[in-house]
């Protein structure tokens, strides 16, 4: 999405969801501008509560030299007062379970220069202006994105988080969805025209029923019709009852398949469009969104879609068409008996929409009971041992019961209501039919035969009709619900298709054939939004085939500076160049092919050993394979297990343990041959003996290779050339092993000496065992 | 001693009893304690430890390296001064909003929409639809929306019949 795209969803999220303007009101800017005498406002935030805790509106206005707070007066010019951002001293952040506090502190023996209290929906853009405060005292400049921007971000993101944006028109989103029709337009045009055969197919028999019994059997009964000609013209009439039958089922058939088949080929669409668009979108958008989000747009979304597109749209139209169709036939047949069955329509379809609400009500409460019930679940069986440990079973026992016994009444409940519902709405149709009866008798029998008004066939034909009212108006009465739900989720996949990746190659792009592996920083700067920096103007220039170890503290920004080697992120300033090329002018795919990673958690894919091995390189012969496997240090082990390289890992790789994951990843990696290697604290988390596995492996991967290697145990990084210490976004120290413990009160030095001290301590708490006499092992 | 510690302790001076924890609101606002007479002063903030089972109990006050100056019990058993200023930070750092009654509740594809009048005013929020309002030990009603903020319904029974009937999914 671009920024102006995003800009506009976020306000579009504020106006809908919250109850404060989307913007800094126009009055108060010229206001709080005016103030500062022609300075523009570049960051702002809403105090959305007083100093009496009751919702307000103050604006909190950062300027290039001031900081504002004013609120808008009615008829009156906004209230604005100032202050120097050179008078603070200070700025604390005080938070609350719903109120927080923001503290301007300026000189100590003066009262705080400002304390703004607001809600958590203000907070992300109240620590914008805390940040940007913060960097000014340390004496940093930021130079915030757009105000309104930044100010739009902050407010809308929890709900931008949450959900979909929902804010566009429904009926446009359901002409688009219906757009997806158009490749399969011959087929539609065939479900619509047997699902219509069908409709009139039904009206048939009803209407032959009543012409044998007023041609054949009254007129035969009566005499006026020789039997043979009765008989004859009844098989013919029986004859066309059947064949109407059979044709209306093969029209069900054809109507059914066609159109599931069709509903079915528009949801792969759907599915192949939405993942393979989900490959292209930049990394922040997965940071976004969570994962089990996105697979049910992928999966369960575009299967509800299915869903409205087989059956919603086919019976819904038609539903309509055949109530309207079944009023006329039967106001027609008789005007009076016609009203009885047409006037009560609408109340019925009102009434089964109605009682569709107060069933998904019902079963919204009895699904946040059974949630309760799933909660157990979720908490005891993976805590099993716990359970035990601690003698708990009898209580988790009686906790389970209560909860199960509690969601069954309410799904007791829940079936009262609908078994309860549908026979009084059937008895109430059975009512209209027998009023038709009352009033149909009299005029059927009559007290004569000129007072006969109906025929015995007509009444028939009625009767016949009107069975087919019920289902139209269950359908028509669930139409809102169906509707709802095809739009929910077509809003869903179509947030996703429009969401533009933020990382784009520029046309014609370079390829480096091969790549030498030269990386260079130049002055680079990064945030992750618009006002903090996590890189803040990192310059380096590192040769092809040298080996660099980034230490720091956590969130100092090392992960960063490899994410934007592999080009997940674009810089916000300055420019990372491989082989001397601008990477935003290099052919980013062409160039990650080149670029190998072993991270942390080592992910492994569902599927065999060998197939995880090959992920970079598919076409890998089996030599290779055991080959890179052998480098890896991973060859003994797979040897071990039944299936060897042929063993299925599992979802995550979880049957395998960390340091096998680990080694098959480095397998990954050697067989990828990348020429640009990153390691992402590639050794934490496993044992010392685990540990020098991975590391003889890792120092026949890192062979002639440029290697960024992230470690937090300095230990790992014997083999490097050069140590970069990243802190605070700024590359802190850079130099040997030996350069950068020479510098006293360094941070690289300081890192060295905490880590020896928790060794030596480690040690020195490490029990000594005294030998058992006799004792053998 | 810090000039602003200084000044904050000539606050605290007043009629301050030796030997005891003492609390005192500062000229910049924030609220300032010693453990004793001979400590420094710090500035502190307030931290329920069971903000819905004993809401008026246990109270550690902690300051800006978060370490906490002292565990207050009861607040009623300090001074005066002491207790009116720690009460003022109580209410700030415990704020909720307050439900008085509910306008509407809207089911969308992730999120329920609450349109609310609160104590504090009216007030639309989101929450997530798994989210389900938290019953409190008192038989109140705690609900956490998308953006962390927390509604309390002290006691669902007391409010309109049409509240109680939008808030019937959610009670049992």
């Amino acid at each position: 999405m671009s920024a102006a795209a995003s800009f506009d969803t976020d306000r579009k999220i504020i106006e809908r969801y919250t109850d404060q303007p989307a913007w800094l009101p126009a009055r108060v800017r010229a206001g709080i501008e005016e103030d500062f005498a022609g300075d523009p406002v570049q960051l702002y935030a809403l105090a959305d509560l007083d100093a009496s805790l009751n919702l307000a509106e103050t604006w909190v206005a950062l300027g290039p030299n001031r900081i504002a707070l004013a609120r808008d007066e009615d008829d009156a010019h906004p209230v604005v007062r100032s202050f120097p951002r050179t008078s603070i001293r200070e700025v604390r952040l005080e938070p609350g379970l719903s109120c927080s506090t923001l503290c301007f502190l300026g000189d100590p023996d003066e009262p705080a220069l400002a304390r703004v209290r607001f809600t958590h929906r203000q907070r992300r853009a109240m620590e914008n202006i805390q940040f940007v405060v913060e960097q000014q005292l340390d004496g940093r400049g930021v130079e915030p994105r757009d105000a309104d921007d930044v100010y739009a971000d902050a407010v809308a993101a929890p709900v931008r988080d949450a959900q979909a944006l929902v804010a566009s028109n429904d009926m446009a989103v359901i002409w688009r969805l219906l757009s997806y029709l158009q490749p399969y337009r011959g087929q539609v045009a065939f479900g619509m025209v047997s699902a219509a055969m069908l409709t009139l197919l039904s009206l048939v028999p009803p209407v032959l029923s009543g012409w044998i019994i007023d041609n054949v059997v009254n007129p035969v009964q009566q005499g006026s019709l020789p039997i043979d000609e009765g008989l004859r013209r009844a098989w013919w009439g029986v004859g066309a009852i059947a064949g109407a039958y059979a044709l209306r089922q093969a029209c069900a058939w054809a109507r059914l398949r066609w159109m599931a088949v069709l509903g079915e080929n528009v949801a792969r669409d759907l599915r192949t469009e939405l993942y393979e668009h989900l490959q292209g979108l930049s990394l922040s958008f997965f940071s976004r969104k969570k994962t089990g989000s996105l697979i049910t747009r992928v999966s369960s979304d575009t299967d509800r879609l299915w869903e409205f597109l087989a059956l919603g749209v086919v019976d819904v139209s038609l539903s309509v068409i055949q109530l309207v169709g079944l009023s006329a036939v039967l106001i027609t047949i008789d005007w009076k008996m016609g009203l009885v069955m047409t006037l009560p329509v609408p109340v019925l379809c009102w009434v089964t929409f109605q009682q569709g609400e107060r069933m998904n009500r019902i079963f919204l409460r009895a699904w946040r009971k059974w949630s309760r019930v799933t909660d157990i679940l979720s908490d005891t069986i993976p805590g099993m041992r716990i359970v035990k440990a601690f003698n708990q079973e009898e209580r988790e026992k009686q906790r389970f019961d209560a909860r199960n016994r509690d969601v069954t009444d309410e799904f007791n409940a829940l079936h009262r209501v609908w078994t309860t519902f549908w026979p009084i709405l059937m008895l109430f149709v059975r009512g209209m039919v027998v009023l038709v009866w009352v009033l149909a008798v009299p005029r059927v029998l009559g007290d004569s035969p000129a007072a006969v008004t109906l025929s015995s066939g007509d009444f028939v034909t009625f009767l016949l009709l009107m069975t087919m009212f019920i289902a139209p108006i269950d359908i028509i009465g669930q139409m809102a619900r169906i509707m709802n739900r095809a739009t929910s989720s077509a809003h869903r996949i179509f947030e996703v298709l429009d969401t533009q990746p933020q990382v784009v190659d520029q046309g014609d792009p370079v390829r480096l054939e091969p790549v030498q592996g030269r990386v260079e920083f130049r002055d680079v700067t990064f945030g992750y939004d618009g006002v903090r920096q996590v890189v803040r103007g990192i310059s380096f220039v590192v040769s092809p085939g040298e080996v660099i170890g980034l230490v720091g503290p956590s969130g100092g920004g090392k992960t960063t500076v490899t994410n934007l080697i592999a080009r997940f992120y674009d810089v916000t300033g300055g420019q990372v160049l491989i082989d001397g090329v601008d990477v935003r002018d290099l052919d980013t795919g062409h160039t990650r092919r080149q670029l190998g990673m072993v991270l942390q958690d080592p992910y492994l894919f569902h599927g065999s050993v060998v197939e995880n091995i090959r992920y970079g390189k598919s076409d890998a012969s089996l030599e290779e394979v055991i080959e890179a496997a052998t480098a890896a240090n991973a060859h003994d082990f797979l040897c071990k297990l039944p299936n060897g390289y042929d063993t299925i890992v599992g979802e995550r790789g979880h049957t395998l343990s960390g340091g096998e994951r680990q080694r098959i990843s480095i397998a990954r990696a050697i067989l990828h041959d990348p020429r640009i290697l990153i390691l992402d604290e590639a050794t934490s988390s496993v044992d010392t003996e685990t540990e020098y596995k991975i590391q003889e492996a890792l120092d026949r991967l890192v062979a002639d290779r440029t290697v960024f290697a992230i470690a937090h145990r300095l230990s790992t990084l014997r083999r490097a050339d050069r140590i970069f210490v990243v802190d605070e976004g700024r590359l802190a120290e850079h130099g040997t092993h030996q350069e950068l413990l020479a510098i006293e009160g360094g941070t690289y030095r300081r890192l060295c000496e905490l880590q020896q001290e928790l060794t030596g301590s480690r040690d020195a708490a490490r029990p000594k065992l005294t030998p058992i006499e006799g004792a053998t092992t | 001693m810090t000039k602003a510690s200084s000044q904050a302790v000539a606050e605290g001076e007043k009629g301050a009893e030796p030997g005891g924890l003492r609390l005192w609101r500062g000229h910049d606002g924030r609220l300032w304690g010693r453990a004793t007479a001979s400590d420094d002063a710090r500035s502190v903030r307030v931290c329920r430890l069971f903000p819905w089972s004993q809401p008026s109990e246990y109270v550690s006050l902690r300051d800006a390296e978060d370490e906490e100056l002292a565990l207050v019990h009861r607040p009623e058993d300090l001074d005066a001064t002491s207790r009116e200023a720690l009460e003022v930070s109580l209410a700030e750092a415990g704020f909720v909003m307050q439900i008085e009654s509910i306008d509407a509740v809207e089911e969308e594809i992730e999120i329920r929409t609450f349109s609310v009048q609160t104590s504090q005013g009216p007030r639309s929020f989101q929450t997530e639809r798994d989210e389900w309002p938290q019953p409190l030990a008192g038989g109140g009603l705690l609900i956490r929306d998308v953006a962390g903020d927390l509604y309390a319904v002290p006691d669902p029974d007391t409010l309109d019949a049409r509240s109680r009937k939008l808030l019937w999914v959610f009670i049992d």
